[in-house]
């Protein structure tokens, strides 16, 4: 249309100007009361934070008309908004339970709405962000419909693994709402967010004790537990963190700055009772400020990050010496078989990094079921075919190795630095079960520990790094400042991933 | 300046105090060494900062979340 004839349009018709109006009166420049109530908290409005993510113009909103089910209530959309879009360039699709239409609680409207997106996220295998914060159920809504048939929970379920998920909580999210949340991949919170299967009102009831949304379920306590992946200060920063994520989940991509390899080198103290910071290995091998840490402040004997190498995604998983000297506990082992879940599920290859005196030990471990959550690990790496290599960073000792990427276990790949050391057990321990006669022959306290200790050093020797090496039970041992070069070169050796039909496998919620 | 409390990430005994109050600390110096399961554990300072309190002393247990010293910056 040429600027003159632009200039002469003729007013739109009765009909179209009808749903122009419509269209318009579900925007937040028309609901400026809306607007100014989110203002008040230093919040986003929902179509706020969906522009903020998506690429200008590329939103196509479903069900923007949709009103709610009963004539005397009304609300822009129905509380929520939801269609596909563009991020930095790529197809995904996205959705917004609006706070500020009946504190976005779920309707029998915007279920509808929800299980269509979901089937669309589904056939059309998008990554799917969703903004969840929201009351649950719309209680005004109860018996408003002939029989309760919404599929939300179940279709959201059925999207595991399949496309990656990823829930923002940043205001008050209960009930269903958090259920939604709780079925993503991963979960961002914001310092203003509230969580909790059940609000104030339920818990009363079942309770009697009066609690805040705040008290009830701060992200604080979500951080710690292990319930969400993420905690960062605001809606802003939640959908630049949103961002960020899907960006592991597209494969290769441009290289980023190479970080100071060498100083690798001087991570792992000479003193081998010294702790140190693991992440200072994942910084010496990712491309600068591309390490993404989940879970942070929960289960602290393993770090989980997903970085990039020469612009490829890896999923790291490093022993903590800093805490309890790395040996893994429950938490330690489920955080690590969930990551280890995600990564599969999303053909991210992974990175062990190794240092573990082996799992926890002790009857406060066993009050955990250490049983069964160690053998989560196992069951999980031996059954995921996603490809992993393993670097043996200083301990590998027992179990703990065995499940830290261990040769058993089918790396593509498995060095070690040259402090790495094996272990089936602590050397002193070994030397009592295995010498018991030659310890038992010495004659004096002093005869005796001269024994354990030559009994100690011969074991060690033998499982020292270019030992184990020798006997061709790892593939090399590397100097710490080739690190990144090996991961690199690894990465070059996979071949591309096949295109499936379905998922690879369901990501555990826990 | 903000007062800064350092918290234990473990629990076991402080074995070393190595920088002394009132000192000036440069980011990740060791404040004092944790023993905690046969290893020594350093606590780093978080930032350039200074040491203006220690709340434990040598042989003290800690526990995991204790305030083991206070820096500013």
């Amino acid at each position: 249309m040429t600027q003159e004839q632009g200039a002469a349009a003729k007013p739109p018709r009765p009909d179209l100007q009808a749903v122009l109006d419509a269209r318009a009166a579900t925007l937040d420049a028309a609901r400026p009361e809306a607007v100014a109530k989110r203002r008040k908290t230093d919040r986003s409005t929902a179509r706020e934070n969906i522009a903020a993510l998506l690429d200008t113009g590329s939103f196509l909103e479903y069900g923007q008309l949709a009103r709610p089910a009963r004539r005397d209530m009304t609300g822009a959309a129905d509380g929520f908004v939801m269609g596909t879009g563009l991020v930095d360039g790529h197809r995904s699709a996205i959705a917004a339970y609006d706070y500020t239409v009946y504190a976005g609680t779920q309707s029998y409207i915007n279920h509808a709405k929800t299980d269509r997106l979901l089937k669309i996220v589904r056939d059309l295998r998008l990554p799917f962000v969703l903004w969840a914060e929201g009351g649950g159920w719309r209680p005004h809504e109860n018996n408003i419909a002939l029989r309760d048939c919404e599929e939300t929970f179940g279709l959201m379920a059925q999207l595991s693994g399949l496309v990656p998920t990823v829930g923002i909580v940043s205001g008050r999210c209960f009930a269903g709402n958090a259920n939604m949340a709780g079925l993503c991949d991963t979960v961002i919170a914001t310092r203003q967010a509230a969580m909790g299967v059940a609000g104030p009102a339920l818990v009363e009831a079942g309770l009697g004790i009066k609690l805040t949304p705040e008290e009830l379920g701060p992200p604080e306590v979500h951080e710690r537990s292990g319930a969400i992946d993420v905690l960062v200060e605001d809606d802003r920063e939640a959908v630049a963190m949103a961002r960020r994520y899907l960006s592991y989940f597209r494969g290769p991509g441009a290289a980023g700055e190479t970080p100071d390899v060498l100083a690798l080198r001087d991570v792992i103290p000479e003193n081998q009772r010294r702790a140190y910071d693991v992440r200072k290995v994942i910084d010496g091998i990712a491309d600068v400020g591309s390490v993404l840490e989940l879970r942070k402040g929960f289960a602290k004997a393993v770090v989980t990050a997903l970085i990039k190498v020469g612009g490829r995604p890896v999923g790291v998983i490093g022993n903590q010496p800093m805490i309890r000297a790395g040996a893994m506990d429950t938490p330690a082992c489920d955080k690590l078989s969930r990551f280890a879940q995600l990564c599969d599920a999303h053909d991210i290859p992974l990175l062990f990094l190794c240092d573990t005196p082996g799992l926890m030990v002790g009857p406060e471990a066993e009050e955990t079921a250490m049983v069964r959550h160690s053998s989560r690990i196992l069951t999980v790496l031996a059954n995921a075919t996603v490809p992993f290599m393993t670097v043996v960073l200083r301990k590998a000792y027992g179990l703990g190795y065995y499940m830290m990427g261990s040769l058993a276990m089918n790396p593509t790949l498995i060095v070690g630095w040259p402090t790495a050391e094996f272990g089936t057990m602590g050397t002193q321990g070994a030397v009592k079960l295995m010498r018991p006669a030659e310890l038992d022959a010495a004659e004096t306290d002093a005869d005796r520990q001269a024994i354990e200790k030559r009994l100690s050093d011969e074991i060690r020797h033998r499982n020292s790094a270019l030992e184990v090496a020798a006997r061709f039970e790892w593939d090399d041992i590397i100097d710490p400042a080739d690190t990144r070069s090996v991961v690199s070169r690894f990465l070059a050796s996979l071949p591309p991933v096949a295109p499936r039909p379905g998922r690879k496998r369901v990501i555990d919620n826990w | 300046m903000a007062r800064i409390p350092i918290k234990s990430e473990v629990t076991g005994k402080v074995w070393k105090i190595e920088a002394a109050v009132g000192s000036t600390l440069a980011a990740d110096d060791t404040i004092m060494l944790i023993e905690s399961m046969k290893m020594e554990i350093p606590v780093p300072a978080p930032a350039n900062c200074r040491l203006v309190e220690i709340l434990f002393q040598e042989d003290e247990p800690v526990k995991e979340g204790d305030v083991l010293a206070i820096v500013e910056r």
